[in-house]
């Protein structure tokens, strides 16, 4: 497995050594500034830089624009990793590649690992670029636990490549790139407390956020950035993105050695 | 060895007609085929488009599992061991797919010994092997890109040969290659037979290909095989042999009785017309009858202007064959 992972990391980065990506690491750097300037001027303008009781009681600070920042910087990094990984299937089935790749007795998650570890090399770049452009805004991480935040940051990447394997899953089933990926990247930007708390919605929608790693996941990052915390305070909130991700990952493996097969037998020369 | 035996194999299309409503279609591809392919042996896979060729070389080559029947090699079923399988087997297919173009020849080769586990030196020099062996040293660092069709379909051929695989599918390797080309991959094929003892299955619409080729065919038709056996039996039981073309200026009473009760004899088919020359009579026989036919001409004091064997090719075989079938 590990050298599979190792071969399609160098293999992608040569492709991307060959054609540089720079409209995609632009486009999420510009949305990473959208999304902070948005929040910023919403809570400038429309609250008035004041929050109520609820949002201090809900993430245990006062500090909007720090939980804001590190919303939609975690927020891009799950689309960019999930988009990493779930489309690297469908584009060997448009180069005309996938069969030599099922052809092999190539580990598959080496194949998916080696994608997406090459795709953070990018991915990276972009997150420290959102997170500077964050300073500007009044981003304030003097309390952070370096240690836990970077073994969150970890857990985070790995969760979402494990949604990314059932985002891959169905999108190669359905043929489809953009209704499913949209979908879920929009219902996870509304839901899962990247501006707000998800105290705030609605019961149902609640429960739905429950679903989604980025919820957990940005639970535990904010504590560990914002409050200073060890791991052991966020325990309750890493349990469940250590489930989540396992339960995606699960499923993920089943759902692609099902796909594996039907796509194959749609291959029509 | 390959044993395949009374598969079947199933697709199943959902056709949308109208938004949400949508009716299946299933394609009976391959209908009970039972076949065999020893290691040292060409095996040809003969028939017309949509017989079920491709179908048939990617369920032995793990892409697609049977929908009945079972497909083993040396012993190891391919669905149930595809994994083991995978590792002894390679499958080339005509046409530019298959590669990444972005890549260098190189840098594809790298990649896919890597997916088979290979590395290092062993890798390096397993590609220079390859690469020279398809006549691509120069181009090794090319991007594929810039590559002509048939330097990609040669690189093709390292490729599904990377992991020096025991058994080999070639389904139109050929396919767009100039004769040259075809020719020294022919001797490629032949070397890697013989020499190195793999197992090849080979289809391909060029029939001089198959004939020159293969130890056995194996002919298909709507999915099904409707014949074995070697090229050279094939023709013969098809097209009822050779063809004798004679060319005499006039055909007199004598000679005319004389070959009638030849013909008779030997069971064989006469025809006569003129061209250019002279009159032409062609006999169509199982057994070679030249010398009595000469002499019979011989006899009756007729000159011979021109006298032409034509040997029947595999292709005429398949033509009358498929002319039957239809
Ligand atoms: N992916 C698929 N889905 C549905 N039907 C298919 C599929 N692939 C092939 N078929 C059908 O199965 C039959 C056999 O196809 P196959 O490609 O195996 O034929 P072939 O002998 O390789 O033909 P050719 O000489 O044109 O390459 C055809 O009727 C074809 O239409
Ligand atoms: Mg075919």
């Amino acid at each position: 497995m590990f050298l599979t992972i190792q071969a399609t990391f160098r293999r992608n980065y040569l492709v991307m050594r060959h054609s540089l990506p720079y409209t995609s690491i632009i486009g999420s750097l510009l949305s990473g500034f959208y999304m902070i300037l948005f929040s910023y001027l919403i809570y400038k303008i429309m609250f008035n830089g004041k929050l109520d009781d609820s949002f201090i009681k809900y993430t245990g600070s006062s500090d909007y624009i720090t939980f804001a920042v590190l919303g939609s910087t975690v927020y891009i990094l799950s689309i960019s990793v999930l988009l990493i990984v779930s489309r690297s299937l469908i584009s060997e089935l448009r180069q005309g590649t996938l069969e030599t790749i099922f052809l092999s007795p190539a580990s598959r998650q080496g194949y998916f690992l080696g994608c997406m570890l090459q795709g953070l090399m990018l991915v990276g770049i972009e997150f420290i670029g959102i997170l500077v452009m964050g300073f500007f805004f009044g981003l304030d991480i003097t309390n952070i636990n370096p240690i836990s935040a970077s073994i969150t940051l970890v857990l985070i990447i790995f969760s979402f490549y494990s949604q990314a394997l059932v985002l891959g899953a169905i999108m190669v089933w359905f043929r489809d790139t953009y209704i499913t990926q949209n979908t879920l990247i929009t219902l996870m930007g509304l839901i899962s407390g990247v501006s707000f708390p998800i105290e705030y919605l609605p019961d149902w929608l609640q429960y739905l956020s429950k679903i989604m790693p980025l919820t957990f996941g940005l639970v535990a990052f904010r504590e560990t950035i914002m409050l200073g915390g060890e791991l052991v305070s966020s325990f309750e909130s890493i349990s469940y993105l250590i489930m989540l991700t396992t339960c995606y990952f699960l499923i993920g493996k089943y759902l692609l050695i099902k796909v594996e097969k039907n796509i194959l037998e749609k291959i029509t020369e | 060895m390959i044993k395949v035996e009374q598969v079947y194999k199933t697709y199943i299309n959902k056709h949308r007609n109208f938004l949400f409503f949508s009716e299946t279609r299933q394609t009976e591809a391959v209908c009970g085929v039972d076949l065999y392919v020893n290691p040292g042996e060409i095996v040809g896979l003969l028939g017309m488009n949509g017989a079920g060729k491709t179908t048939l070389i990617k369920m032995m080559s793990t892409l697609l599992s049977p929908t009945s029947g079972t497909i083993t090699i040396d012993g190891m079923d391919v669905v149930k061991d595809a994994l083991k399988v995978k590792s002894i087997v390679n499958m080339i297919a005509g046409g530019e797919r298959m590669l990444y173009f972005r890549l260098t020849g190189r840098q594809n080769l790298e990649y896919f010994g890597n997916l088979y586990g290979l590395r290092g030196s062993l890798l390096k020099d397993r590609i220079n092997y390859l690469l020279s062996k398809v006549g691509l040293e120069k181009a090794a660092d090319t991007p594929v890109e810039r590559y002509s069709k048939g330097m990609k379909q040669r690189l093709q051929i390292a490729r599904g040969l990377i992991n020096d695989p025991k058994y080999l599918f070639l389904d139109e390797p050929t396919l767009g290659l100039d004769v040259s080309v075809a020719k020294r991959l022919r001797e490629f094929v032949q070397e890697l037979v013989h020499r190195e003892g793999k197992g090849i299955v080979l289809t391909s619409h060029y029939l001089e290909e198959i004939e020159e080729l293969c130890d056995r065919v194996y002919i298909a038709n709507n999915g099904r095989i409707i014949m074995h056996d070697t090229p050279k039996n094939l023709v013969f039981n098809i097209t009822h042999g050779n063809v004798l073309n004679i060319v005499v200026p006039e055909i007199n009473d004598k000679l005319n009785n004389n070959l009638r009760t030849l013909i008779e004899l030997h069971n064989a088919n006469i025809e006569i017309s003129s061209n250019e020359e002279g009159i032409l009579i062609s006999i169509k026989s199982k057994k070679d009858i030249t010398t009595e036919v000469v002499q019979t001409i011989y006899n009756s004091n007729v000159n011979l202007i021109s006298l032409y064997i034509e040997k029947p090719k595999l292709e005429d075989a398949i033509l009358q064959l498929e002319n039957g079938v239809a």
